[in-house]
Protein backbone atom coordinates (compact mmCIF):
# COMPACT_ATOMS: atom_id res chain seq x y z
CA UNK A 1 0.00 0.00 0.00
CA UNK A 2 2.98 2.19 1.33
CA UNK A 3 4.81 1.90 -2.16
CA UNK A 4 1.96 2.29 -4.14
CA UNK A 5 1.17 5.66 -2.90
CA UNK A 6 4.87 6.72 -3.00
CA UNK A 7 4.83 5.73 -6.59
CA UNK A 8 1.81 7.59 -7.37
CA UNK A 9 2.99 10.58 -5.66
CA UNK A 10 6.30 10.47 -7.96
CA UNK A 11 4.36 10.48 -10.57
CA UNK A 12 2.18 13.34 -10.02
CA UNK A 13 5.18 15.09 -9.19
CA UNK A 14 6.46 14.82 -12.71
CA UNK A 15 3.07 15.40 -14.28
CA UNK A 16 3.87 18.81 -12.34
CA UNK A 17 6.65 19.24 -13.46
CA UNK A 18 5.38 18.92 -17.20
CA UNK A 19 2.75 20.86 -16.98
CA UNK A 20 4.84 23.87 -15.08
CA UNK A 21 7.29 23.34 -18.39
CA UNK A 22 4.09 23.36 -20.77
CA UNK A 23 2.94 26.34 -18.94
CA UNK A 24 6.37 28.08 -19.87
CA UNK A 25 6.46 27.24 -23.56
CA UNK A 26 3.07 29.16 -23.75
CA UNK A 27 4.18 32.09 -21.87
CA UNK A 28 6.80 31.84 -24.15
CA UNK A 29 4.91 31.69 -26.98
CA UNK A 30 2.70 34.31 -26.05
CA UNK A 31 5.42 36.95 -25.64
CA UNK A 32 7.06 35.71 -29.01
CA UNK A 33 3.59 36.32 -30.65
CA UNK A 34 3.12 39.21 -29.00
CA UNK A 35 6.37 41.19 -30.74
CA UNK A 36 5.87 39.20 -34.05
CA UNK A 37 2.36 40.95 -33.66
CA UNK A 38 3.81 44.98 -32.88
CA UNK A 39 6.22 44.22 -35.98
CA UNK A 40 3.69 43.05 -38.20
CA UNK A 41 1.53 46.01 -36.86
CA UNK A 42 5.18 48.09 -37.76
CA UNK A 43 5.67 46.62 -41.07
CA UNK A 44 1.85 47.45 -42.43
CA UNK A 45 2.45 51.20 -41.36
CA UNK A 46 5.68 51.29 -43.32
CA UNK A 47 3.52 49.97 -46.58
CA UNK A 48 1.20 52.24 -46.21
CA UNK A 49 3.64 55.05 -45.86
CA UNK A 50 5.92 53.65 -48.60
CA UNK A 51 2.66 53.62 -50.88
CA UNK A 52 1.93 57.28 -49.97
CA UNK A 53 5.24 58.37 -50.94
CA UNK A 54 6.10 60.11 -54.40
CA UNK A 55 7.78 58.17 -57.32
CA UNK A 56 10.83 59.76 -57.02
CA UNK A 57 11.41 59.50 -53.30
CA UNK A 58 14.67 58.85 -51.74
CA UNK A 59 14.14 55.86 -49.05
CA UNK A 60 16.44 54.69 -47.26
CA UNK A 61 17.33 51.33 -44.75
CA UNK A 62 18.94 51.27 -41.77
CA UNK A 63 21.03 48.31 -41.98
CA UNK A 64 24.07 48.58 -39.09
CA UNK A 65 25.15 51.82 -38.79
CA UNK A 66 24.76 52.63 -41.84
CA UNK A 67 21.70 54.20 -44.38
CA UNK A 68 21.28 52.33 -47.68
CA UNK A 69 19.59 54.32 -50.34
CA UNK A 70 17.63 52.09 -51.50
CA UNK A 71 14.78 51.82 -54.78
CA UNK A 72 11.22 52.35 -53.65
CA UNK A 73 10.13 49.33 -55.59
CA UNK A 74 12.33 47.59 -53.96
CA UNK A 75 11.52 48.67 -50.20
CA UNK A 76 7.99 48.23 -51.04
CA UNK A 77 8.60 44.50 -52.08
CA UNK A 78 11.22 43.79 -49.05
CA UNK A 79 8.12 45.28 -46.52
CA UNK A 80 5.52 43.12 -48.34
CA UNK A 81 7.63 40.09 -48.23
CA UNK A 82 8.76 40.37 -44.42
CA UNK A 83 5.00 40.95 -43.64
CA UNK A 84 4.35 37.73 -45.40
CA UNK A 85 6.65 35.96 -43.34
CA UNK A 86 5.74 37.79 -40.55
CA UNK A 87 2.15 36.48 -40.93
CA UNK A 88 3.06 32.77 -41.65
CA UNK A 89 5.20 32.75 -38.53
CA UNK A 90 2.36 34.72 -36.60
CA UNK A 91 0.09 31.61 -38.16
CA UNK A 92 2.97 29.01 -37.43
CA UNK A 93 2.57 30.28 -33.70
CA UNK A 94 -1.11 29.75 -33.10
CA UNK A 95 -0.60 26.19 -34.08
CA UNK A 96 1.79 25.35 -31.58
CA UNK A 97 0.19 27.47 -28.90
CA UNK A 98 -3.12 25.52 -30.04
CA UNK A 99 -1.16 22.06 -29.80
CA UNK A 100 0.95 23.38 -26.07
CA UNK A 101 -2.77 24.62 -24.53
CA UNK A 102 -4.13 20.91 -25.67
CA UNK A 103 -1.23 19.61 -23.59
CA UNK A 104 -1.74 21.36 -20.88
CA UNK A 105 -5.51 20.74 -20.47
CA UNK A 106 -4.76 17.08 -20.16
CA UNK A 107 -1.62 17.18 -18.47
CA UNK A 108 -4.25 19.17 -15.73
CA UNK A 109 -6.71 16.45 -15.77
CA UNK A 110 -4.27 13.77 -15.20
CA UNK A 111 -2.86 15.70 -12.72
CA UNK A 112 -6.12 16.03 -11.02
CA UNK A 113 -6.81 12.83 -11.15
CA UNK A 114 -3.66 11.76 -9.68
CA UNK A 115 -4.36 13.97 -6.83
CA UNK A 116 -7.80 12.35 -6.20
CA UNK A 117 -6.43 8.88 -6.32
CA UNK A 118 -4.23 9.67 -3.57
CA UNK A 119 -6.31 11.05 -1.28
CA UNK A 120 -8.90 8.20 -1.44
CA UNK A 121 -6.26 5.83 -1.25
CA UNK A 122 -4.87 7.93 1.86
CA UNK A 123 -8.30 8.23 3.12
CA UNK A 124 -8.58 4.52 2.56
CA UNK A 125 -5.45 4.12 4.53
CA UNK A 126 -6.64 6.35 7.34
CA UNK A 127 -9.94 4.47 7.76
CA UNK A 128 -8.11 0.87 8.10
CA UNK B 1 -45.57 24.08 -0.14
CA UNK B 2 -44.13 21.22 -1.08
CA UNK B 3 -43.58 21.21 -4.22
CA UNK B 4 -42.00 24.45 -3.82
CA UNK B 5 -39.38 22.78 -2.15
CA UNK B 6 -38.39 20.73 -4.94
CA UNK B 7 -38.49 22.94 -7.31
CA UNK B 8 -36.12 25.73 -5.69
CA UNK B 9 -32.22 25.31 -4.98
CA UNK B 10 -31.26 27.31 -2.68
CA UNK B 11 -27.37 27.82 -1.98
CA UNK B 12 -25.47 30.73 -0.43
CA UNK B 13 -23.96 32.24 -2.90
CA UNK B 14 -20.44 32.45 -0.76
CA UNK B 15 -20.33 28.56 -1.07
CA UNK B 16 -20.56 29.20 -5.09
CA UNK B 17 -17.86 32.36 -4.64
CA UNK B 18 -15.64 32.18 -1.65
CA UNK B 19 -15.17 35.66 -0.57
CA UNK B 20 -11.65 35.11 -0.35
CA UNK B 21 -11.69 34.06 -4.06
CA UNK B 22 -13.82 37.13 -5.34
CA UNK B 23 -11.75 39.37 -3.34
CA UNK B 24 -8.31 38.01 -5.53
CA UNK B 25 -10.47 38.07 -8.39
CA UNK B 26 -11.02 41.45 -8.07
CA UNK B 27 -7.66 42.44 -7.03
CA UNK B 28 -6.19 40.76 -10.23
CA UNK B 29 -8.57 43.30 -12.30
CA UNK B 30 -7.65 46.23 -10.41
CA UNK B 31 -3.84 45.23 -11.18
CA UNK B 32 -4.54 44.80 -14.96
CA UNK B 33 -6.53 48.11 -14.91
CA UNK B 34 -3.38 49.70 -13.36
CA UNK B 35 -0.92 48.05 -16.05
CA UNK B 36 -3.39 49.04 -18.90
CA UNK B 37 -3.57 52.46 -17.04
CA UNK B 38 0.38 52.55 -17.95
CA UNK B 39 -0.04 51.67 -21.32
CA UNK B 40 -2.52 54.35 -21.40
CA UNK B 41 -0.35 57.17 -19.75
CA UNK B 42 2.32 55.85 -22.39
CA UNK B 43 0.30 56.48 -25.12
CA UNK B 44 -1.09 59.56 -24.46
CA UNK B 45 2.59 60.68 -23.75
CA UNK B 46 3.00 59.14 -27.13
CA UNK B 47 0.21 61.39 -28.68
CA UNK B 48 1.64 64.53 -26.95
CA UNK B 49 5.25 64.30 -28.07
CA UNK B 50 3.68 63.19 -31.50
CA UNK B 51 1.84 67.03 -31.36
CA UNK B 52 4.75 68.64 -30.60
CA UNK B 53 6.78 66.93 -32.77
CA UNK B 54 4.05 68.59 -35.43
CA UNK B 55 4.36 71.91 -34.39
CA UNK B 56 8.12 72.08 -34.12
CA UNK B 57 8.23 70.63 -38.07
CA UNK B 58 5.61 73.27 -39.22
CA UNK B 59 7.47 75.65 -37.65
CA UNK B 60 10.90 74.96 -39.05
CA UNK B 61 10.77 75.83 -42.46
CA UNK B 62 9.58 79.54 -41.44
CA UNK B 63 13.18 80.62 -41.45
CA UNK B 64 15.63 79.28 -43.95
CA UNK B 65 17.84 78.24 -40.99
CA UNK B 66 18.33 77.77 -37.01
CA UNK B 67 21.10 78.26 -34.52
CA UNK B 68 21.25 75.37 -32.34
CA UNK B 69 23.06 73.09 -30.07
CA UNK B 70 23.84 70.12 -31.35
CA UNK B 71 24.44 67.43 -29.02
CA UNK B 72 27.82 66.23 -28.84
CA UNK B 73 28.29 63.05 -27.41
CA UNK B 74 26.74 62.23 -24.47
CA UNK B 75 27.32 65.33 -22.04
CA UNK B 76 28.95 68.04 -24.59
CA UNK B 77 26.89 70.30 -26.91
CA UNK B 78 28.47 72.76 -29.42
CA UNK B 79 26.46 75.92 -31.50
CA UNK B 80 25.89 74.82 -35.09
CA UNK B 81 23.14 76.00 -37.60
CA UNK B 82 20.32 74.07 -38.86
CA UNK B 83 19.86 74.68 -42.76
CA UNK B 84 17.90 72.83 -45.05
CA UNK B 85 14.93 73.09 -42.84
CA UNK B 86 12.57 71.79 -45.65
CA UNK B 87 14.21 68.16 -45.64
CA UNK B 88 13.13 65.62 -42.97
CA UNK B 89 14.69 62.28 -43.12
CA UNK B 90 11.58 60.45 -41.69
CA UNK B 91 11.81 56.74 -39.88
CA UNK B 92 8.56 55.17 -41.29
CA UNK B 93 9.58 52.42 -38.98
CA UNK B 94 11.23 48.99 -39.24
CA UNK B 95 14.71 50.65 -40.35
CA UNK B 96 13.14 52.49 -42.98
CA UNK B 97 13.98 56.35 -43.72
CA UNK B 98 12.45 58.42 -46.59
CA UNK B 99 13.81 62.27 -47.73
CA UNK B 100 10.69 64.45 -47.01
CA UNK B 101 9.57 67.68 -47.22
CA UNK B 102 8.27 69.72 -44.21
CA UNK B 103 4.45 69.46 -45.20
CA UNK B 104 4.97 65.81 -46.01
CA UNK B 105 6.14 65.08 -42.78
CA UNK B 106 3.51 66.59 -41.07
CA UNK B 107 1.22 64.50 -43.06
CA UNK B 108 3.19 61.32 -42.15
CA UNK B 109 3.05 62.17 -38.47
CA UNK B 110 -0.67 63.08 -38.24
CA UNK B 111 -1.56 59.74 -40.13
CA UNK B 112 0.79 58.67 -37.10
CA UNK B 113 -1.19 60.31 -34.73
CA UNK B 114 -4.67 58.90 -35.76
CA UNK B 115 -3.17 55.53 -35.01
CA UNK B 116 -2.13 56.88 -31.52
CA UNK B 117 -5.89 57.74 -31.14
CA UNK B 118 -7.33 54.46 -32.41
CA UNK B 119 -5.17 52.82 -30.00
CA UNK B 120 -6.03 55.10 -26.99
CA UNK B 121 -9.43 54.26 -27.58
CA UNK B 122 -9.62 50.99 -27.47
CA UNK B 123 -7.66 50.93 -24.95
CA UNK B 124 -10.15 53.07 -23.45
CA UNK B 125 -13.11 50.85 -24.07
CA UNK B 126 -11.19 47.86 -22.30
CA UNK B 127 -10.37 49.88 -19.58
CA UNK B 128 -14.50 50.27 -18.94
CA UNK B 129 -14.69 46.43 -19.58
CA UNK B 130 -11.92 45.68 -16.89
CA UNK B 131 -13.70 48.22 -14.40
CA UNK B 132 -17.29 46.52 -15.18
CA UNK B 133 -15.52 43.44 -14.07
CA UNK B 134 -14.33 44.61 -11.60
CA UNK B 135 -16.84 46.08 -9.62
CA UNK B 136 -18.99 42.50 -10.30
CA UNK B 137 -16.58 40.84 -8.31
CA UNK B 138 -16.49 43.43 -6.02
CA UNK B 139 -19.95 43.37 -5.61
CA UNK B 140 -20.35 39.68 -5.46
CA UNK B 141 -17.11 39.12 -2.66
CA UNK B 142 -19.06 41.52 -0.81
CA UNK B 143 -22.25 39.85 -1.39
CA UNK B 144 -20.45 36.31 -0.34
CA UNK B 145 -19.25 38.05 2.76
CA UNK B 146 -22.77 38.72 3.60
CA UNK B 147 -23.95 35.66 3.20
CA UNK B 148 -26.72 36.25 0.69
CA UNK B 149 -28.15 33.35 -0.49
CA UNK B 150 -28.78 32.64 -4.27
CA UNK B 151 -32.31 30.90 -4.59
CA UNK B 152 -33.15 28.76 -8.04
CA UNK B 153 -36.36 28.24 -9.37
CA UNK B 154 -37.25 26.31 -12.52
CA UNK B 155 -39.70 28.06 -14.35
CA UNK B 156 -41.93 25.58 -15.90
CA UNK B 157 -45.50 26.06 -16.40
CA UNK B 158 -46.12 22.76 -18.78
CA UNK B 159 -44.10 20.99 -15.88
CA UNK B 160 -46.73 22.33 -13.37
CA UNK B 161 -49.54 21.92 -15.21
CA UNK B 162 -48.56 18.13 -16.46
CA UNK B 163 -47.71 17.32 -12.98
CA UNK B 164 -50.87 18.82 -11.39
CA UNK B 165 -52.73 16.17 -14.42
CA UNK B 166 -50.84 13.23 -12.98
CA UNK B 167 -51.63 14.52 -9.17
CA UNK B 168 -55.76 15.37 -9.20
CA UNK B 169 -57.68 16.29 -12.64
CA UNK B 170 -60.77 17.27 -10.94
CA UNK B 171 -58.79 19.48 -8.04
CA UNK B 172 -57.26 21.29 -10.82
CA UNK B 173 -58.99 21.46 -13.49
CA UNK B 174 -61.01 24.67 -12.52
CA UNK B 175 -58.36 26.87 -11.86
CA UNK B 176 -56.72 25.65 -14.86
CA UNK B 177 -59.61 26.53 -17.11
CA UNK B 178 -59.74 29.78 -15.73
CA UNK B 179 -56.10 30.42 -16.44
CA UNK B 180 -56.73 29.57 -19.93
CA UNK B 181 -59.68 31.94 -20.40
CA UNK B 182 -57.89 34.60 -18.54
CA UNK B 183 -54.88 33.96 -20.86
CA UNK B 184 -57.37 34.37 -23.76
CA UNK B 185 -58.85 37.51 -22.35
CA UNK B 186 -55.79 39.16 -21.77
CA UNK B 187 -54.70 38.58 -25.79
CA UNK B 188 -58.32 40.00 -26.71
CA UNK B 189 -57.55 43.32 -24.65
CA UNK B 190 -54.41 43.71 -25.32
CA UNK B 191 -55.33 43.44 -28.88
CA UNK B 192 -57.92 46.49 -28.19
CA UNK B 193 -55.56 48.60 -26.50
CA UNK B 194 -53.02 48.11 -29.50
CA UNK B 195 -55.64 48.90 -31.93
CA UNK B 196 -56.67 51.85 -30.31
CA UNK B 197 -53.50 52.90 -29.95
CA UNK B 198 -52.83 53.01 -33.37
CA UNK B 199 -55.74 54.95 -34.16
CA UNK B 200 -54.69 57.54 -31.63
CA UNK B 201 -51.72 57.47 -33.47
CA UNK B 202 -53.39 57.90 -36.81
CA UNK B 203 -55.32 60.44 -35.68
CA UNK B 204 -52.24 62.84 -34.38
CA UNK B 205 -50.52 62.22 -37.16
CA UNK B 206 -53.77 63.71 -39.28
CA UNK B 207 -54.17 66.54 -37.61
CA UNK B 208 -50.69 67.58 -37.19
CA UNK B 209 -50.70 67.27 -40.84
CA UNK B 210 -53.42 69.36 -41.42
CA UNK B 211 -51.97 72.01 -38.85
CA UNK B 212 -48.99 72.53 -40.68
CA UNK B 213 -50.61 73.01 -44.32
CA UNK B 214 -53.01 75.73 -42.59
CA UNK B 215 -49.25 77.20 -41.17
CA UNK B 216 -47.35 76.97 -43.93
CA UNK B 217 -50.60 78.43 -46.35
CA UNK B 218 -50.92 81.49 -43.87
CA UNK B 219 -46.80 81.98 -43.77
CA UNK B 220 -46.89 82.19 -47.51
CA UNK B 221 -49.69 84.13 -47.45
CA UNK B 222 -48.34 87.09 -44.64
CA UNK B 223 -44.88 86.92 -47.00
CA UNK B 224 -46.44 87.52 -50.16
CA UNK B 225 -48.13 90.67 -49.10
CA UNK B 226 -44.65 91.70 -47.54
CA UNK B 227 -43.47 91.35 -50.60
CA UNK B 228 -46.23 93.66 -52.64
CA UNK B 229 -45.63 96.33 -50.15
CA UNK B 230 -41.88 95.99 -50.60
CA UNK B 231 -42.63 96.55 -54.13
CA UNK B 232 -45.00 99.14 -54.19
CA UNK B 233 -42.16 100.97 -51.63
CA UNK B 234 -39.58 100.08 -54.39
CA UNK B 235 -41.65 101.26 -57.13
CA UNK B 236 -41.56 104.08 -55.54
CA UNK B 237 -38.05 104.75 -54.17
CA UNK B 238 -37.05 103.73 -57.98
CA UNK B 239 -39.33 106.52 -59.04
CA UNK B 240 -37.29 109.23 -56.96
CA UNK B 241 -34.13 107.58 -57.75
CA UNK B 242 -34.42 107.87 -61.44
CA UNK B 243 -35.25 111.61 -60.76
CA UNK B 244 -32.03 112.02 -59.45
CA UNK B 245 -30.29 110.53 -62.60
CA UNK B 246 -32.24 112.50 -64.66
CA UNK B 247 -30.24 115.57 -63.07
CA UNK B 248 -27.48 116.18 -64.90
CA UNK B 249 -24.62 116.29 -62.22
CA UNK B 250 -24.55 112.33 -60.74
CA UNK B 251 -21.17 113.33 -58.61
CA UNK B 252 -23.73 115.31 -56.26
CA UNK B 253 -25.27 112.09 -55.01
CA UNK B 254 -22.12 110.24 -54.59
CA UNK B 255 -20.28 113.18 -52.98
CA UNK B 256 -23.79 113.52 -50.28
CA UNK B 257 -23.39 109.77 -49.61
CA UNK B 258 -19.82 110.06 -48.79
CA UNK B 259 -19.87 112.96 -46.62
CA UNK B 260 -19.68 112.45 -43.00
CA UNK B 261 -22.33 112.51 -40.49
CA UNK B 262 -21.71 115.79 -38.57
CA UNK B 263 -23.72 118.18 -37.13
CA UNK B 264 -24.13 121.33 -39.81
CA UNK B 265 -22.20 124.19 -39.20
CA UNK B 266 -18.98 122.31 -38.00
CA UNK B 267 -15.69 123.16 -38.71
CA UNK B 268 -14.03 120.84 -40.86
CA UNK B 269 -10.24 120.02 -41.53
CA UNK B 270 -8.63 120.38 -44.38
CA UNK B 271 -7.88 116.79 -44.37
CA UNK B 272 -10.96 115.91 -44.56
CA UNK B 273 -12.05 118.30 -47.12
CA UNK B 274 -9.16 117.14 -49.30
CA UNK B 275 -10.19 113.63 -48.65
CA UNK B 276 -13.71 114.45 -49.88
CA UNK B 277 -12.78 116.04 -53.09
CA UNK B 278 -10.06 112.72 -53.67
CA UNK B 279 -13.56 110.63 -53.27
CA UNK B 280 -15.21 112.50 -55.55
CA UNK B 281 -12.36 112.24 -58.24
CA UNK B 282 -11.82 108.82 -57.47
CA UNK B 283 -15.32 107.45 -57.82
CA UNK B 284 -16.22 110.12 -60.63
CA UNK B 285 -15.29 107.02 -63.16
CA UNK B 286 -17.77 104.52 -61.65
CA UNK B 287 -20.48 106.95 -62.74
CA UNK B 288 -21.72 105.17 -65.97
CA UNK B 289 -22.08 101.62 -63.82
CA UNK B 290 -23.81 103.68 -61.09
CA UNK B 291 -26.52 104.91 -62.96
CA UNK B 292 -27.64 101.70 -64.27
CA UNK B 293 -27.29 99.87 -61.43
CA UNK B 294 -29.08 102.83 -58.99
CA UNK B 295 -32.10 101.79 -61.37
CA UNK B 296 -31.51 97.86 -61.28
CA UNK B 297 -31.05 96.97 -57.59
CA UNK B 298 -33.65 96.04 -55.55
CA UNK B 299 -33.88 98.55 -52.55
CA UNK B 300 -35.07 97.79 -49.41
CA UNK B 301 -37.73 99.51 -47.79
CA UNK B 302 -35.92 102.05 -45.42
CA UNK B 303 -33.62 103.25 -48.46
CA UNK B 304 -36.74 105.31 -49.75
CA UNK B 305 -36.58 107.83 -47.86
CA UNK B 306 -32.90 108.72 -48.34
CA UNK B 307 -33.51 108.46 -51.75
CA UNK B 308 -36.13 111.17 -51.35
CA UNK B 309 -33.61 113.30 -49.37
CA UNK B 310 -31.01 113.36 -52.06
CA UNK B 311 -33.21 114.69 -54.47
CA UNK B 312 -34.55 117.43 -52.11
CA UNK B 313 -30.49 118.21 -51.47
CA UNK B 314 -29.31 117.96 -55.25
CA UNK B 315 -32.39 120.32 -56.12
CA UNK B 316 -31.55 122.72 -53.54
CA UNK B 317 -28.22 122.76 -54.99
CA UNK B 318 -28.33 122.95 -58.08
CA UNK B 319 -25.50 125.58 -59.05
CA UNK B 320 -22.77 124.13 -57.13
CA UNK B 321 -19.98 122.73 -58.83
CA UNK B 322 -19.12 119.77 -57.24
CA UNK B 323 -15.12 119.88 -58.72
CA UNK B 324 -14.20 122.70 -56.35
CA UNK B 325 -13.20 122.65 -52.69
CA UNK B 326 -15.57 125.22 -51.74
CA UNK B 327 -18.40 123.33 -53.71
CA UNK B 328 -17.55 120.62 -51.57
CA UNK B 329 -17.58 122.11 -47.80
CA UNK B 330 -20.83 124.48 -49.05
CA UNK B 331 -22.46 121.21 -49.75
CA UNK B 332 -21.57 119.78 -46.47
CA UNK B 333 -22.67 122.41 -44.30
CA UNK B 334 -25.94 122.98 -46.08
CA UNK B 335 -26.92 119.52 -46.34
CA UNK B 336 -29.85 118.62 -43.72
CA UNK B 337 -31.11 115.73 -42.99
CA UNK B 338 -33.58 115.58 -40.41
CA UNK B 339 -35.96 113.68 -42.20
CA UNK B 340 -33.55 110.83 -42.92
CA UNK B 341 -32.25 110.33 -40.36
CA UNK B 342 -36.15 109.92 -38.13
CA UNK B 343 -37.36 108.11 -41.09
CA UNK B 344 -34.63 105.79 -40.80
CA UNK B 345 -35.14 105.36 -37.38
CA UNK B 346 -38.95 104.33 -37.89
CA UNK B 347 -37.87 101.73 -40.37
CA UNK B 348 -35.87 98.57 -39.10
CA UNK B 349 -32.37 98.43 -41.46
CA UNK B 350 -31.77 95.43 -43.42
CA UNK B 351 -28.43 94.50 -43.07
CA UNK B 352 -26.98 92.75 -45.76
CA UNK B 353 -23.55 91.28 -44.94
CA UNK B 354 -23.35 88.97 -47.45
CA UNK B 355 -22.58 91.95 -50.08
CA UNK B 356 -18.57 91.94 -50.41
CA UNK B 357 -17.10 95.90 -50.40
CA UNK B 358 -16.82 96.99 -53.93
CA UNK B 359 -16.66 100.73 -53.44
CA UNK B 360 -19.38 101.13 -55.84
CA UNK B 361 -22.57 102.67 -54.64
CA UNK B 362 -24.84 99.82 -54.71
CA UNK B 363 -22.62 97.95 -51.82
CA UNK B 364 -23.23 101.29 -49.64
CA UNK B 365 -27.14 101.52 -50.48
CA UNK B 366 -27.30 98.42 -48.17
CA UNK B 367 -25.07 99.23 -45.24
CA UNK B 368 -26.12 102.72 -45.44
CA UNK B 369 -29.14 103.15 -43.38
CA UNK B 370 -28.19 100.31 -40.53
CA UNK B 371 -24.84 103.02 -39.82
CA UNK B 372 -27.06 105.63 -39.98
CA UNK B 373 -29.42 104.58 -38.32
CA UNK B 374 -27.29 103.61 -35.19
CA UNK B 375 -25.15 106.94 -35.61
CA UNK B 376 -28.56 108.79 -35.59
CA UNK B 377 -29.62 107.63 -32.72
CA UNK B 378 -26.10 108.46 -30.75
CA UNK B 379 -25.76 111.47 -32.10
CA UNK B 380 -30.02 112.55 -31.25
CA UNK B 381 -28.59 111.09 -27.45
CA UNK B 382 -26.37 113.82 -27.34
CA UNK B 383 -28.19 116.34 -28.53
CA UNK B 384 -26.92 117.60 -31.91
CA UNK B 385 -28.97 117.77 -35.17
CA UNK B 386 -29.25 114.35 -36.75
CA UNK B 387 -26.91 114.61 -39.71
CA UNK B 388 -26.36 112.23 -42.76
CA UNK B 389 -25.34 108.84 -43.36
CA UNK B 390 -21.94 107.70 -43.37
CA UNK B 391 -20.85 105.03 -45.36
CA UNK B 392 -18.59 102.08 -43.68
CA UNK B 393 -15.76 103.06 -46.16
CA UNK B 394 -15.58 106.27 -44.38
CA UNK B 395 -16.34 105.34 -41.46
CA UNK B 396 -13.04 103.07 -41.67
CA UNK B 397 -11.40 105.79 -42.31
CA UNK B 398 -11.93 108.12 -39.50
Amino acid sequence: MGTVVRELQRDLESKANDLNKLQKDIAKNHQVRKKYTIQLGENELVLKELDLLDKDANVYKLIGPVLVKQDLAEANANVRKRIDYISAELKRLDATLQDLEDKQNSKKDAVLKLQQRIQSLQAGKAKA
Amino acid sequence: MEEKAVKGTVTSLSSLFPAEAAHMASKRVEFTIGEKREELNRLNDFVADNTNLINLVQKLPDHLHHDIMVPFGKAAFFPGRLIHTNEFLVLLGDGYYADQTCKQTVDILKRRGKMLQSQVDSLNAVMQDLKAEASFFDTTAFEAAEGLVEIREDYAEENSTERAHESGALEHSSPEADDNKGAVEDEDEEYARMMSRLDELEKEELAAESDSEVDDDEQTNATESDEQIDEVDQNEADADEISDEDFPDHNLIDLQERQPRKPPQQTKDENTITEYSKNKYHHHGDFSDKSTEFTARPLPKDEMPHGRNLTHNVKSNPTENPFLQTGVKDRVESVPSSGNAVSVQTSKPKFDGSKAFTGSIVERTHNLPTNSWGQSTSSQSSGSQPSKPLSRFKMQRK
